[in-house]
C-alpha cells in the first residue's frame, strides 16, 4: 500500500485537487445543456498542441502552452458568437461541427508529425501516471485562480447558466459574460487537457455533474455531491489502476462510469421504494 | 522514540537487506524483449527479468503503467538499448521510480549501444526529416555482432552488481559468445547468394542487418521514419519496385500489414513477418538466436521463391 502511495502520489494529488473546478464548471455545463462544449473545446485546445508539435516544439514548451491558448481563445469566441437564439440551427450542432473539425485537423497536423501516432493517443487519454510535481503545483495554482474570479462574479455567471431570463431582465450584457466564462473554461480545459487527454477532461466535467443532478437540485448540495463522486471515482480509479496495472487516465474514466451506473440504479430503486 | 532510535532502526534495517539481497535473486528489468533474451542467457537462474515493452509493441511508444515504475523501483539493474529508441518514455519512467541504483551514470544503468558506431549518425538535427535520433539509427540490436557486445555489457553489469555469481556470469557469456560466432558464419553462408540483392521494409529498422548480411533494405514504406505512409509514397515505391525487380517486403507486428499487401498486390512482391524481438513473431520465442535464425531462413527462402535478381545490377 505505502508503495502504491509512493508511486501514484502526484496523479493522485492531481486527481484531488484539479478536479474541484471542474466539477463546478461541470454543474455550469450540464444546466446549460451544452455538453459537448467541453469537448469541442478539448479538442480545439488538444488541435492547438498537435500545432505546436508539428513545429516542432515540445509537448512541455511553453510555446506549445501559448498555441494551445490562442486555439481555445478562437474556439471561445467562436462558441460566444454562436449563442442559441432560438434560430434553427440549434448550437448544439455547431459544437458538434466545433469538435469533429477540430479533431480531424489534428489527424492531419500530426500525420506530418513523427510522433503524431503518440501524440494524438496522448491528446485523448492524457499521461496523468507520469504527471510532474511542478505541473500539478502550477495548474493547481491556476485553477485556484479562476476558482476566485468565479467566485467573486458568482452571481453574474450564476444568472447566465441557471437564470436567463432573469438576467435578461436585470439588462445584464450576457454574451461579455458568456466571453468571460468559456475563456475561464478554456484555460481549465487548456491545462488540463495536457495532463490528462481529452476523455479524462470530459469525465470529470460532466459525469459528477451528472450524478449531482440526479440526486439533488440545490447548487450547493450538488457541488457536494459532485465533490464526492470525483473523489471517490479518483481514488478508486488510481487504485483499481495500481493494483490491475492499468492505463490511469482510462481507469479514472471507467471508475466515473460506474459510479453514475449505481447512483441511477441507486435512485430508480430509491423512486420504486417510496410511497 | 527519539530520531537517534530511528537512524538506528533503519541502519538494522538496511543491514537486513543486504544481507537479505546475497540470497534473493537479481533483479533485472530490461526495456525490449531482445534486451531480456540476451540477459536470461547470461544471468540463468540467478537473475529474474522484467521486460517492459512487449515484442508486438512498437517501441518507440510504450504506454506507460504502474507496474513498469515498481519494478524499476526494485530493480537491481536496468538495461536500456541507449541510442534513444525509448526517450519517449523511458526517462519519466526512471524519474517516477526514484531507485539511485539504476539512475543514469550508475554501473546498475547499462546502455548497450555505449561503445558501438551507429549508422546514419545526422550531420543535422530536422524534424522535417522525420524522426530522427541524433545519436543514429537506434535498432542495432539486429545485427548479431551488435547483439554479442551487447551480452559483454550485460555481463559486465551483472558482475557488477552480483560479483558472488562472476564466474557464473563469464562463463555463460562465454558459451553465447561462442555459440553465437558458430551461428553467424551459417547465417552468412546462409544468405550469401542474394548478396546485393533490395528488400522494402516498412520503417528504417534494419540496416545494421541489411550490412551484416550483404543486403540493401533502403527502401521503406514511411516516407519518412515515424510518418505514415501517404498514397503518392507508396505509388512511388511500387515504381522503384517494379523498376528493379523487387520481390519482397517485410513488416513488424506492429506495423501496418494492410499497407503493406497493398503494395505487394500492385508488385507481385512476397511479404515477410519480421521482427526484431524474440517472440514478435511465432517461432522467435525461444532467444535472440533463434530470433536471427528465423529470420535469415525466412528472408532466404523470400528471396529464392521470388527469384527476382532487385538490385543485383552492380
Amino acid at each position: 500500500m505505502s508503495e502504491a502511495l509512493e508511486i501514484m502520489k502526484w496523479p493522485f494529488l492531481a486527481c484531488l485537487l484539479l478536479p474541484g473546478i471542474l466539477v463546478y464548471m461541470g454543474l455550469h455545463i450540464v444546466r446549460r445543456q451544452i455538453i459537448f462544449v467541453d469537448l469541442a473545446l478539448a479538442q480545439v485546445a488538444a488541435l492547438g498542441i498537435c500545432l505546436a508539435i508539428l513545429l516542432g516544439h515540445d509537448a512541455h514548451d511553453w510555446q506549445t502552452t501559448a498555441w494551445s491558448g490562442c486555439f481555445t481563445f478562437v474556439g471561445a469566441a467562436i462558441l460566444t458568437l454562436t449563442r442559441p437564439s432560438g434560430k434553427r440551427v440549434p448550437q448544439e450542432a455547431l459544437i458538434g461541427i466545433v469538435y469533429v473539425v477540430a479533431a480531424a485537423s489534428g489527424f492531419l497536423l500530426l500525420s506530418r508529425s513523427p510522433e503524431g501516432n503518440e501524440e494524438l493517443r496522448r491528446t485523448m487519454v492524457g499521461e496523468i501516471l507520469l504527471v510532474q510535481p511542478a505541473e500539478v503545483l502550477r495548474t493547481f495554482g491556476l485553477f485556484a485562480g479562476v476558482g476566485i474570479v468565479h467566485f467573486v462574479f458568482r452571481r453574474k455567471f450564476l444568472l447566465l447558466s441557471f437564470a436567463q431570463e432573469q438576467g435578461k431582465t436585470e439588462g445584464v450584457q450576457l454574451w461579455v459574460w458568456d466571453f468571460v466564462f468559456y475563456m475561464l473554461f478554456g484555460i481549465v480545459v487548456t491545462s488540463f487537457v495536457r495532463m490528462g487527454g481529452v476523455l479524462l477532461i470530459f469525465s470529470y466535467l460532466i459525469i459528477p455533474a451528472v450524478c449531482a443532478s440526479i440526486l439533488a437540485a440545490a447548487l450547493r448540495t450538488q457541488l457536494i455531491i459532485g465533490w464526492t463522486v470525483a473523489t471517490l471515482s479518483s481514488v478508486g480509479g488510481l487504485y483499481a489502476s495500481y493494483l490491475f496495472d492499468l492505463p490511469t487516465g482510462a481507469a479514472i474514466v471507467s471508475a466515473l462510469g460506474l459510479v453514475l451506473l449505481l447512483t441511477g440504479v441507486g435512485r430508480l430503486v430509491l423512486v420504486k421504494l417510496a410511497p | 522514540m527519539t530520531k537517534q532510535h530511528v537512524w538506528i532502526l533503519v541502519l538494522a534495517m538496511a543491514l537486513c537487506l543486504q544481507g537479505a539481497a546475497a540470497e534473493r535473486k537479481l533483479s533485472v528489468v530490461v526495456t525490449t524483449p531482445d534486451f531480456g533474451a540476451i540477459a536470461r542467457e547470461i544471468g540463468g537462474d540467478r537473475i529474474e527479468v522484467a521486460v517492459l515493452a512487449q515484442a508486438a509493441e512498437d517501441v518507440h511508444f510504450v504506454a506507460p503503467k504502474p507496474s513498469y515504475i515498481t519494478k524499476l523501483s526494485k530493480a537491481d539493474v536496468l538495461i536500456e538499448g541507449g541510442a534513444e529508441l525509448e526517450i519517449g518514455w523511458l526517462p519519466p519512467l526512471i524519474e517516477g521510480a526514484r531507485n539511485t541504483k539504476i539512475a543514469a551514470g550508475q554501473p546498475g544503468h547499462v546502455a548497450c549501444a555505449e561503445g558501438l558506431t551507429l549508422l546514419e549518425v545526422p550531420t543535422e538535427l530536422d524534424r522535417s526529416k522525420g524522426d530522427i535520433h541524433a545519436m543514429g539509427n537506434p535498432h542495432y540490436m539486429t545485427d548479431p555482432v551488435n547483439a554479442r557486445h551487447a551480452a559483454e555489457k550485460i555481463a559486465k553489469a551483472l558482475v557488477v552488481a552480483d560479483p558472488q555469481n562472476a564466474t557464473l556470469y563469464q562463463e555463460r557469456l562465454k558459451a553465447f559468445s561462442d555459440r553465437m560466432d558458430e551461428k553467424l558464419a551459417g547465417w552468412q553462408k546462409q544468405l550469401e547468394p542474394f548478396r546485393g540483392r533490395r528488400v522494402v521494409a516498412f520503417h528504417n529498422s534494419w540496416p545494421y542487418f541489411a550490412s551484416r548480411f550483404g543486403l540493401k533494405m533502403d527502401v521503406f514504406l514511411e516516407p519518412k521514419p515515424g510518418i505514415p505512409p501517404s498514397p503518392a509514397h507508396l505509388a512511388e515505391v511500387v515504381t522503384t519496385m517494379k523498376a528493379e525487380n523487387i520481390r519482397v517486403i517485410v513488416v513488424e507486428p506492429y506495423q501496418n500489414r494492410r499497407t503493406a499487401e497493398k503494395v505487394s498486390a500492385q508488385s507481385a512482391a512476397s511479404i515477410v513477418d519480421f521482427t526484431q524481438y524474440p517472440g514478435g513473431v511465432k517461432g522467435t520465442e525461444a532467444g535472440y538466436i533463434e530470433l536471427i535464425d528465423h529470420l535469415v531462413t525466412a528472408l532466404a527462402t523470400a528471396l529464392s521463391d521470388s527469384g527476382g535478381t532487385g538490385g543485383n545490377k552492380e
